[in-house]
């Protein structure tokens, strides 16, 4: 009984622990930091299952083969690149000789104005976490980066891959981002964009524009609407009326087939 | 009792003006000469309605009917005996016919030889058809300048004799309720027999063979939905006394009745077009006769031009249906 109760409060409050998704140390200079990572972020959507309209029964996705259509088991299945029209295949051998070196290691190599990294280049957010031997040094660095206004740039491994990232405080954590490389970010020279050509008044005017529209920025005062709107139906269909059976209007596989066909020389005769 | 039915005014020296006409005689219409004959035969036994009574109905709602009617081959349905009589049909029926006849030659690979089909342009072939014992008329779905691409999509509500034509109502009802999904037009008439008849205008933008694969398509979406009392299986006995909505009669040289074409089935009825609203519990081919058709017309007019004039857009449609 008392597990059950044990139980029941730790799926209840599940979603709220954090599981360390990465182990080592933030290093620079002499320095050394043990640390856990964290995920800072969590999706904010309903996590919606897909079921048959019919039975209601779970949906399974299935690797098949395009042309057999017979399931293909895990060990099965390998891993390729289409280079100039031609796949190769790479197995595991080749990913580790390409890997590299396992490190447990954020690596600071410098540090920069915050304000000189573009918003444009962060990805997800993790919080570092020190382990009881870091907690000094820790705390040490993250005053540090408040009080100069600066962030650490470095690389650390995680899974298998190699990440640039940034450091900066952010409350009582330090946060790490990922950045995106150089070669990620596409360039806007495709996009159909106009000059610099505004004339003083236009101008003058504009500003005046933001100005009266500029506020403090508190993030807070956004919610996602979207998400509550859909809670609150389904809450609604839970203890309202009781979900009409869907009418079986099924339309059978014949019925597609010449619905397919049809559609097929409708388009060759136009 | 027979009914006085007015001519039109195109109608040239009707040779008498009582109300007994001569068994045999001869019009003019159009310009041309047109020669009647047997015109006091009983054609209805129990009506007692006779073959000059035919060419009146025919002649009095002509302006409605005709042009329903032009420029199609003709498979002809002779009755000339009346309707005790099963009667014959007869395709290749332009070699006899008078020269001012309007006719086309067309190749039939089951017959393996031309076949010349009377073209109806006028009222003078069209009472020169029902001399010839036409009671009812049977138009191609296309046009001589398009034969391969219907003017229309047809579905035949044929039931057997053991269903009633409330369920013929219901099965019309649903094929209404799949095309108005798809956002396709729709024009309902009684066959004149014991079915009803549904076309979709196609505008002769289509080939027989899309128009019907849709029509299938709309027959399968049916059957499912009321799979008691509907079928689709073109062999009489599979059908377990279930109405049998046919799709097949879209295909080049097959025929229906035309609209306004008289039936030789008792009671005189006439296939007839419907407002929608009039398709509901209660309705019967019974209705619409030789006697109260002519002026049904003239108070609603022509609920089928629509058929004629219109045409939908079959991927669209598709689309709407898949959708």
């Amino acid at each position: 009984m008392i597990i059950n109760m044990a139980l029941f409060f730790y799926r209840k409050f599940k979603k709220y622990l954090m599981r360390a998704i990465w182990t080592g140390a933030i290093g620079f200079g002499l320095v050394n930091i043990p640390v856990k990572l964290y995920s800072a972020s969590d999706q904010s959507d309903l996590d919606l299952d897909m079921l048959d309209k019919k039975d209601h029964a779970h949906i399974k996705f299935q690797r098949v083969n395009e042309i057999t259509r017979k399931v293909i088991p895990w060990n099965n299945i390998v891993k390729a690149y289409k280079y100039r029209g031609k796949y190769i295949i790479l197995n595991d051998k080749d990913f580790e000789q390409a890997s590299p070196k396992r490190s447990k290691f954020i690596e600071i190599t410098n540090f920069i104005l915050e304000k000189e990294v573009d918003s444009v280049y962060f990805e997800t957010p993790y919080f570092l976490e020190p382990e009881k031997s870091g907690m000094k040094a820790y705390a040490l660095l993250r005053e540090a980066l408040k009080k100069s206004e600066k962030a650490g740039i470095g690389s650390f491994v995680l899974r298998n891959k190699e990440h640039l990232c940034i450091l900066r405080p952010y409350q009582n954590a330090i946060v790490l981002n990922r950045l995106r490389f150089a070669e990620e970010l596409r360039d806007p020279v495709e996009l159909t964009l106009p000059k610099e050509n505004t004339k003083s008044s236009e101008m003058k005017m504009a500003l005046s524009l933001i100005d009266q529209l500029t506020t403090k920025f508190d993030i807070k005062k956004f919610k996602d609407t979207y998400r509550a709107e859909l809670l609150k139906l389904i809450k609604a269909k839970a203890k309202g009326k009781s979900i009409k059976q869907p009418s079986l209007k099924v339309t059978h596989r014949k019925t597609n087939d010449l619905m397919s066909q049809l559609k097929a020389s409708l388009k060759k005769a136009s | 009792m027979q009914k006085k039915i007015k001519t039109t005014d195109e109608t040239e020296a009707v040779k008498t003006k009582n109300k007994k006409q001569d068994d045999n005689h001869t019009l003019i219409v159009n310009g041309h000469r047109l020669k009647l004959t047997n015109q006091n035969k009983i054609y209805w036994p129990e009506e007692k309605i006779t073959k000059g009574q035919v060419l009146k109905f025919y002649d009095s709602i002509s302006k409605y009917l005709l042009p329903h009617l032009k420029d199609r081959p003709q498979s002809l349905k002779r009755n000339p005996n009346g309707i005790t009589d099963k009667g014959f049909y007869h395709k290749d029926a332009g070699d006899a016919a008078p020269n001012w006849v309007k006719h086309i030659e067309l190749y039939s690979d089951s017959a393996k030889k031309d076949i010349n089909y009377i073209v109806c342009n006028n009222k003078a072939t069209l009472l020169y058809l029902n001399n010839l014992g036409c009671i009812e008329i049977n138009p191609w779905n296309s046009r001589v300048k398009s034969l391969d691409h219907p003017d229309y999509l047809v579905m035949d509500i044929d039931p057997s004799d053991n269903n009633s034509f409330e369920e013929v109502i219901d099965t019309a009802l649903v094929i209404k309720e799949i095309l108005d999904s798809a956002q396709a037009l729709a024009f309902c008439k009684t066959s004149g027999a014991t079915g009803l008849h549904i076309y979709v205008p196609m505008g002769a933008t289509y080939d027989y063979d899309q128009v019907r694969s849709f029509a299938e398509i709309i027959a399968h979406l049916t059957q499912e939905q009321l799979p008691g009392t509907t079928t689709i299986e073109r062999s009489l006995s599979k059908r377990n006394n279930r109405i049998y909505i046919d799709y097949l009669q879209n295909r080049r040289g097959q025929t229906l009745s035309s609209v306004y074409s008289l039936r030789p089935v008792p009671g005189a009825t006439v296939s007839t077009p419907l407002l929608w609203k009039e398709v509901k519990s209660g309705l019967h081919p019974s209705q619409f006769t030789l006697y109260n058709v002519p002026g049904r017309l003239d108070k609603l007019g022509d609920l089928f031009a629509g058929v004629r004039k219109e045409k939908i857009n079959l991927r669209r449609a598709l689309k709407n249906l898949k959708a």
